[in-house]
C-alpha cells in the first residue's frame, strides 16, 4: 500500500514538473522567435532605408540629367540663336531701309525661335514633377530630347499615355533607368536607330529598347561594375523586384527588355 | 494564534513588491494587483489561522475564488487587449467558469472545496494565457519579452494554472502525507505559489521600468 501510494507520488510530482516545463519551453521558444522576428524587422528597416537611399540618388540623379540637358541646350541652341540675333542687329546699315527690314524680320524671327526653345526649357525645369504627368509623358519627354539631336533615326511606341495605374517612387526609378539606358547608348553604342517599345500588361509594365550600335559582352559587363552603368541599372531594378533580360551582340546591337511589377 | 505559512510568506513579498513598483501606476489593472495581494494574503492569513483552529475555512477558499476568478480575467483582458477587442472571448469564459462554480455551491454548498470550478478555471486560463502567446507571435510588432510586464504577468499565471492542473485532476486520488499537516498536494500548491508570485513580482518591476522609460 505503501509502495502504491509513493508511486503515485512519484507520478503526480512528476507530471506536475512536466507540466511546469511546457511553458519554459513555450516562453524558450517564444524568445527565439522573438529574436527572428526582431532581425527580420530591423533588416526590413535597413531594405526601406536603402529603397529611400536609392530614391533620393534617382532623384539627384534625374536632377542632374535635366540640368545637363538645360546647360546643353543654353549653349547649343538658344545661346547660338541669340547670338546670331546680336550679329544680325550689329549688322544692321540704317542708310539701306529694304535690307534694314530684312535683318529686322530675320532677327524678330530669332528671337521667337529663341522663345520657343526657352518655353522648352522651361517645360524641363520642372524635373521631378514630370513623372507627376504620367509616366508616359515622363517616357515621351526624355525621348522627344534624343529626337531633337537629329542624331538617330528613332521607332516609338509608348502605350504608356493613358496608364490608369500609378506608383510615384516606382515611376521616379523607371525613368531614371531610362535615362541612363539613353545615355549608355550615346555614350558607348555607336548606334543610328533606336526603337522604344513601352507597355503595360497583367500589372507588369515593359520597357524595350533596342539599338543597332557596336554591341559589348555583357558578362564581362557585369564582371566590371564601374562600367557602362549596368549595375546601378541591375540594383534599381531589382530593387523595384523587376526583371532584366539584355541580349547583346557585338556590331549587331543591344537589346534590353525590363519588366517590372506595377504598380 | 499561527497566521503564517509558506504561501503567507510568498504574498506578504509580491505584495511589498506590487506596492513598491505599482504605487504611481495610473493603470487600473495595475492597480487592482495591489488590491487583490492584499485580498489572498488576507484570506490565506485568516484560512491558516481558522486552519490551526481545526475549523472549516473552505468555505473562505471558496468565496475567494470568486475574486479570483474576476482579476485573472481583467488581468486577460487587459493583455489581450492590445491584440483584439476581448469582450467577446472573455465573456465566454467568464460565463462559463461562473456557471459551474454557483452550480456546484447550489449543488454541494459553499462549505465543501469547490474543486470543478477551479479544475475548470485553470484549464480556461491556461488556454487563455496560450491564446495570448499566439496572438503575440503573430503580431507584426516586436516586443521586448524580457521586459515586457504583461508578458511576464501572463507567464505567471500560465505557470500557477498549468502547473497545478494535474494536482486539481488528481486531487481526488492521492493523499499523500509527508508528515502531519503537510500534504503533497499542499506541497506542490506551495511550489506554485512561489512560482507564480516570484513571476508576478519581475512582472511589476517590468512594469514599473515601462513607467520610468515613459515619463
Amino acid at each position: 500500500m505503501q509502495s502504491e501510494t509513493t508511486k503515485i507520488a512519484i507520478l503526480v510530482v512528476l507530471a506536475t514538473l512536466i507540466f511546469l516545463l511546457m511553458p519554459v519551453f513555450l516562453i524558450m521558444y517564444i524568445r527565439s522567435y522573438n529574436r527572428h522576428k526582431k532581425n527580420h524587422i530591423l533588416e526590413k528597416q535597413h531594405m526601406q532605408q536603402q529603397f529611400e537611399a536609392e530614391m533620393l540618388q534617382a532623384r539627384i540623379e534625374v536632377q542632374d540629367n535635366t540640368m545637363q540637358a538645360i546647360a546643353t541646350e543654353l549653349h547649343d541652341n538658344v545661346g547660338q540663336l541669340l547670338s546670331l540675333t546680336t550679329l544680325t542687329l550689329n549688322s544692321i546699315n540704317l542708310d539701306h531701309s529694304d535690307k534694314a527690314t530684312v535683318k529686322i524680320e530675320n532677327s524678330l524671327s530669332l528671337v521667337n525661335k529663341s522663345i520657343k526653345e526657352l518655353r522648352e526649357l522651361a517645360k524641363l525645369l520642372h524635373g521631378e514633377q514630370i513623372v507627376e504627368n504620367g509616366l508616359g509623358n515622363a517616357l515621351q519627354q526624355e525621348i522627344n530630347w534624343l529626337e531633337k539631336t537629329g542624331s538617330y533615326e528613332l521607332q516609338v511606341s509608348n502605350q504608356l499615355h493613358n496608364l490608369q495605374e500609378n506608383s510615384p517612387d516606382k515611376d521616379l526609378i523607371i525613368l531614371r533607368l531610362l535615362q541612363e539606358i539613353i545615355n549608355n547608348i550615346i555614350k558607348h553604342a555607336n548606334a543610328t536607330s533606336i526603337s522604344f517599345n513601352a507597355y503595360y500588361e497583367d500589372k507588369k509594365l515593359y520597357l524595350n529598347v533596342e539599338e543597332n550600335g557596336v554591341g559589348f559582352n555583357y558578362e564581362k559587363a557585369k564582371a566590371n561594375k564601374a562600367g557602362l552603368g549596368l549595375s546601378s541599372i541591375s540594383k534599381r531594378i531589382e530593387m523595384i523586384n523587376g526583371k532584366l533580360a539584355l541580349n547583346s551582340i557585338p556590331n549587331k546591337g543591344t537589346n534590353i527588355l525590363i519588366e517590372i511589377p506595377y504598380p | 494564534m499561527n497566521f503564517t505559512s509558506p504561501i503567507v510568506i510568498a504574498e506578504i513579498m509580491c505584495l511589498i513588491g506590487a506596492v513598491i513598483f505599482l504605487r504611481n501606476d495610473k493603470s487600473i489593472f495595475w492597480k487592482l494587483n495591489i488590491a487583490y495581494l492584499l485580498l489572498a494574503l488576507l484570506t490565506e492569513a485568516a484560512g491558516s489561522y481558522m486552519s490551526s483552529k481545526r475549523e472549516n475555512n473552505l468555505w473562505l477558499f471558496n468565496s475567494f475564488v470568486f475574486f479570483e476568478i474576476s482579476f485573472i480575467f481583467i488581468g486577460i483582458w487587459h493583455c489581450l487587449k492590445n491584440y483584439l477587442i476581448p469582450k467577446p472571448i472573455i465573456y465566454v469564459g467568464l460565463g462559463i467558469v461562473y456557471s459551474i462554480y454557483f452550480g456546484f455551491i447550489a449543488k454541494d454548498s459553499i462549505m465543501v472545496f469547490n474543486s470543478t470550478a477551479v479544475t475548470v478555471m485553470s484549464v480556461v486560463f491556461s488556454l487563455y494565457c496560450l491564446y495570448y502567446y499566439y496572438l503575440l507571435l503573430n503580431d507584426e510588432k516586436f516586443i521586448e519579452i524580457k521586459y515586457h510586464s504583461e508578458f511576464w504577468w501572463i507567464t505567471g499565471v500560465l505557470f500557477y494554472y498549468f502547473g497545478g492542473t494535474v494536482c486539481n485532476l488528481l486531487s481526488d486520488v492521492f493523499d499523500v502525507r509527508f508528515g502531519k499537516s503537510l500534504t503533497l498536494r499542499y506541497a506542490i500548491t506551495i511550489a506554485l505559489n512561489f512560482i507564480l508570485y516570484s513571476v508576478w513580482t519581475y512582472s511589476y518591476l517590468c512594469r514599473a521600468k515601462q513607467q520610468k522609460l515613459q515619463s
